[in-house]
């Protein structure tokens, strides 16, 4: 068979040894849903958009993880002040040049190879604590809303509205146009805070004005961002409720929460795994905008966005290659989350998977 | 009575959100730290007479609340002054807003020209290389930086072959835009609404004849228009195609066939209901154009609305940011209304 | 089985006769055999009943007779023989697309299974009755189509019907709108109607209602109907003759007295015994154990050895051939072969 379909289904066998080892008899209890997760491992590894999309995801975040360490030069160092030539150098492949930075140098005369591997982390740990709390926050309140219904379901519903009406990218604008200089303070007081941030994003601790500036993009983007969760949970939970087992759990006697965890999320769980996954794509291209329109940090954290933006006023004559460069980056990061997302859709659809049940069955 | 009730609790709910969306700009403006007055007066007017005169015209030196009601009363009765420009922000966000119009319609007109064609196409060929096309394009189309896509539109568009500009916008002749600006005073109601809708340059410009005007406009736009129906061109065909899939899988479009409909006919009954999902996704799409593309209008210098909001954010010029975040806000009620009265017409289920 | 050589013709009397039918679905997860080598005929004025588990192939097989099968779907080969209105005998599947067409609503009509599905929310009832008439006759204007549609809803008993031909589907009841749908298979009063579990998704004392009102337009046009369902019940009250299918088959057929009381196969007595038999007095209802089988890799031999109690060596090497009982009864089963 093929290599993802058995390396997934390699995953699922720890992963129920390990609920095995914990609750004994787990496996034999949810043998179905076992079952389940193989026929979706299946029909995702069929998937050439989703397997190409994984694959993608994967580098990301390899990269993520160990682009600022296996980084060859440091990204503080302003090589042109010595040397003013080594300014936006052309790129210089192999066997026609050698001894200069293979995809050239920005502004500053940097390799902008190394400097996107700070990217890299950079973008990735954006995107994900924002999809993160935004989901989390939207999630929460949509169940909420949903289910409770009357009061509460309106004021939350009222609430959302207003955030949504902002347009969500100068809302984010102004907030991180307000934030840095109050959090600015607060790095400057807590240095084991600024530590902490600093080992995440990759950067050094001594550039806190501008681990303020990304933390700021951080909660810009948390607050734009739940709306869109909240409306999606919301309108599902309507749809879930009405059902008769709802009724039956209530008449069970049921506690709210533990309708709500137990048989209302999980109903609601793959369009959320779904959109989580385009989300990460959106908010990786989010950020890079804000920090685009300089609303990022600044020198000399290597952004991707801000590069960019930096590289643009000399475009095209001397920067093409960074822009270029640093525009497929990009577009490598978003396309793969969606490239995913899209063959996600497809595998979490019980109405495909249903149709691969019947060779599974002759296999 | 039913729609007109509907409707009329829905103009209702606007009010809370909009209260909403005020105070949370009030607070998110009255959180920056850094003096306001200071920002606009500049560095060099830094006399203090006249640093106390604006605080107080602006009414900084009276608590917040205060403060808040003044800005409201002062922006529902039109008179909020541009402290930087010294101009009324009002006659300054309606010109914005007119480039801004014509760049959203331009790009619509884009969008929905690129989006439904090849989405019918997609599902017409279902599981083609159209379709595996549209796929393609829609999943590149929301993964490119919208930004790098600019500079390389006008890397060929422009720098390579000079088919737009980059400097200034196209406006009708001033005895074009006095005449518009009079209509109110000659017709009573009439001329209230074709003032307004002259006040976009384009359309002022149709108004009195200067063709060259409207031309200019479009050779100015399309490059801008162009690239942002781009990037969400292929999601809209993505949506077409799945909604119409959706309705021909559906057991009246085969009770149809089995009715012996011809093919026409069947495509005309999917169609209409596959308008319902796509009306939401173009009117959203419509809305988010209409509230400013700011990236795109500040790579091609486009003095909109949404770059006019983010300059007045960059210098911390209050009273702009306050209006023109109710202007937006009150684009999008308004664009999701129209959306709902669409429905209504289309779908006689909702009867609200 | 023997090889397509002989000549199928329409007997007098009969207004369809299909034989050895097959569908097969390609779908991606492999083929599936929905309907193999079916055959049966239907007279006129006459009612025969397609009985069987969900999934055993009956509305593929009513559907595939007037090429209504779509794209995974293919029809692989048969013969279905109809008479027109005027006398003239055509293979329906053999017709191009616009042939078939004509005669669809037309000749042949079909009431679909859920009634709430079968209209488009965004169409009148009226506007219904205007395209299924207009696609066959355009020269009938708007006015006498909403005549008639106003005196086939009164017919199928729906009040003050002159107000529910301006009603959209979702103004309707389900009941009310199942009885839309009748009426408007019926607007081009055709030779033939085919209807798809009519009664499933309705109320009990609506279903018997709907079973007499068809019978009654039966007479009254002189149609000939096929009714396909799995509550017996209903065969019981409507039908004359009466087809089993299990798994894409045919394992028996006969009149329905016959079926009801002197079943031969397996699987339809089994059948019987599970549902509350309307003619006969059971004391306990029994299950069949086990599941329709994948018709994707169907069972050699006979499709319903591996349920069948009376399961034999040869029932799962060949498949059973067809054996006459009696007039009118046949059944496929081995158990009945003489040595």
């Amino acid at each position: 068979m093929n290599i993802v379909y058995r390396a997934l289904r390699i995953l699922i066998k720890i992963y129920t040894d390990i609920r095995d080892r914990i609750t004994p008899g787990w496996s034999q209890k949810n043998s179905s849903r076992i079952r389940e997760w193989e026929l979706m491992a299946y029909a995702f590894s069929k998937s050439k958009i989703g397997v190409l999309g994984g694959f993608m995801v994967f580098i990301t975040v390899v990269l993520a993880i160990i682009g600022p360490i296996i980084s060859w030069e440091p990204y503080w160092i302003y090589k042109t002040i010595t040397d003013p030539k080594l300014m936006y150098l052309p790129p210089c492949l192999p066997p026609w040049c050698s001894g200069r930075p293979i995809l050239g140098t920005d502004e500053w005369g940097r390799d902008i190879v190394a400097m996107s591997l700070y990217g890299f982390r950079i973008s990735f740990v954006i995107s994900i604590v924002v999809v993160f709390f935004g989901s989390v926050i939207g999630i929460v309140l949509g169940l909420v809303s949903g289910y409770k219904g009357g009061v509460v379901d309106e004021i939350i519903m009222r609430l959302t509205d207003i955030f949504m009406a902002f347009p969500s990218l100068i809302l984010a604008i102004a907030f991180a146009a307000v934030l840095p200089s109050r959090i600015r303070g607060f790095l400057g007081e807590n240095i084991w805070f600024r530590n902490i941030l600093s080992t995440i994003f990759g950067l050094r601790p001594q550039e806190y004005p501008q681990l303020a500036a990304l933390l700021s993009v951080w909660i810009a983007m948390v607050v734009v961002w739940w709306p869109g969760y909240t409306r999606i949970i919301r309108g599902t939970v309507l749809s879930v409720r009405e059902h008769p087992f709802i009724e039956a759990a209530k008449l069970c006697g049921l506690s709210t929460w533990r309708i709500l965890v137990k048989h209302i999320l999980p109903n609601v769980l793959s369009p959320v795994i779904v959109m989580i996954t385009f989300d990460m794509a959106t908010a990786t291209l989010f950020a890079a905008s804000l920090s685009f329109l300089g609303l990022g940090p600044q020198e000399p954290v290597p952004e991707l966005g801000y590069m960019i933006s930096k590289a643009g006023r000399y475009f095209p004559e001397r920067s093409l290659h960074v822009v270029a460069y640093l525009g497929l980056v990009l577009l490598f990061i978003a396309l793969g989350w969606n490239l995913l997302g899209d063959a996600l859709r497809d595998v979490l659809d019980p109405r495909t998977r249903r149709a691969l049940e019947f060779r599974e069955e002759k296999v | 009575m039913g729609l007109a009730h509907y409707l009329a609790r829905r103009v209702i709910t606007f009010i809370p959100t909009l209260i909403g969306v005020l105070l949370i700009t009030y607070i998110v403006a009255y959180a920056i730290p850094a003096d306001p007055v200071r920002a606009w007066v500049g560095e060099k007017l830094l006399n203090r007479e006249a640093l106390e005169m604006v605080r107080k015209k602006y009414k900084f030196d009276a608590p917040w609340y205060e403060q808040f009601a003044f800005f409201v009363q002062q922006l529902l009765t039109g008179q909020l002054e541009d402290p930087i420009r010294y101009r009324n922000v009002f006659s300054e966000i309606f010109f914005r807003f007119g480039i801004t119009v014509e760049l959203a319609l331009i790009s619509f007109l884009f969008l929905v020209a690129i989006g439904i064609p090849l989405g019918i196409v997609a599902a017409m060929k279902k599981d083609s290389p159209v379709d595996f096309f549209v796929r393609i394009f829609a999943l590149i189309g929301s993964s490119l930086p919208s930004f790098v896509l600019y500079y390389f539109l006008i890397l060929i568009l422009f720098v390579y072959y000079r088919t737009t500009s980059l400097a200034g916008i196209p406006l009708p002749s001033q005895t074009c835009t006095d005449f518009i600006s009079s209509l109110p005073n000659q017709i009573p109601v009439l001329g209230y609404i074709v003032s307004a809708i002259g006040s976009v340059p384009m359309f002022g410009a149709a108004m009195c004849g200067e063709g060259g005007v409207v031309v200019e406009t479009f050779r100015r736009l399309y490059l801008p228009a162009l690239a942002l129906a781009l990037l969400s061109g292929g999601f809209i065909a993505r949506i077409v195609r799945n909604s119409i899939l959706d309705v021909m899988g559906s057991e009246f479009i085969l009770y149809a066939k089995a009715r012996g409909l011809s093919k026409l006919k069947i495509w005309g009954h999917a169609l209409k209901n596959a308008m319902i999902p796509i009306v939401t996704v173009l009117g959203l799409n419509f809305g988010g154009l209409l509230s400013g593309a700011v990236i795109a209008e500040n790579v091609f210098n486009i003095p909109g609305i949404g770059k006019y909001m983010y300059d007045a954010i960059t210098r911390l010029n209050f009273p702009v940011i306050i209006a023109s975040t109710f202007l937006v806000a009150l684009i999008y009620l308004v664009v999701n209304f129209v959306v709902d009265i669409i429905y209504a017409v289309i779908d006689p289920r909702i009867r609200y | 089985m023997q090889s397509s050589g002989e000549k199928v013709v329409l007997n007098d009397g009969e207004v369809l006769r299909v034989e050895k039918l097959e569908v097969r679905f390609y779908t991606y997860a492999g083929v599936v055999h929905a309907v193999s080598n079916v055959s049966f005929y239907v007279r006129e004025g006459e009612t025969i009943a397609l009985v069987g588990e969900t999934g055993c192939g009956k509305t593929i097989t009513t559907r595939a007779i007037t090429k209504l099968i779509e794209s995974p779907g293919r029809i692989e080969s048969g013969i279905a023989l109809f008479r027109r209105r005027n006398g003239q005998i055509v293979d329906l599947l053999k017709l191009d697309d616009e042939e078939i067409r004509k005669i669809r609503g037309d000749e042949i009509a079909y009431v679909f299974q859920d009634p709430s599905a079968a209209l488009d929310p965004l169409y009148t009832v009226g506007y219904h009755f205007i395209e299924t008439v207009k696609a066959h006759r355009n020269n009938v204007s708007k006015k006498n189509i909403i005549y008639l549609a106003i005196k086939l809803l009164r017919e199928v008993a729906i009040p003050s019907p002159e107000v529910r031909v301006k009603n959209y589907p979702h103004e309707l009841s389900g009941g009310m709108r199942q009885r839309s749908v009748i009426a408007i298979s019926l607007s081009n009063m055709p030779k033939l109607l085919i209807a798809d579990e009519p009664t499933t998704n309705l109320d009990v004392t609506i279903q018997a209602q709907i079973l007499e009102l068809l019978q009654e337009l039966q007479k009254r046009y002189g149609m000939s109907m096929i009714l396909i369902t799995h509550n017996l019940g209903v065969v019981a009250e409507t039908a004359n003759r009466v087809y089993v299918m299990y798994a894409g088959k045919i394992v028996e057929e006969g009149n329905c007295e016959t079926i009801f009381y002197n079943s031969a196969h397996p699987y339809t007595q089994l059948l019987l015994k599970a549902v509350p038999n309307p003619l006969k007095k059971i004391e306990k209802l029994e299950s069949i154990p086990g599941t329709v089988p994948s018709l994707i890799n169907p069972p050699p031999g006979c499709r319903f050895h591996p349920r069948c109690p009376f399961a034999m060596d040869i029932c799962r090497k060949e498949e059973p051939p067809k054996i006459k009982l009696d007039d009118n009864h046949y059944v496929f089963c081995w158990l009945y072969t003489k040595r």
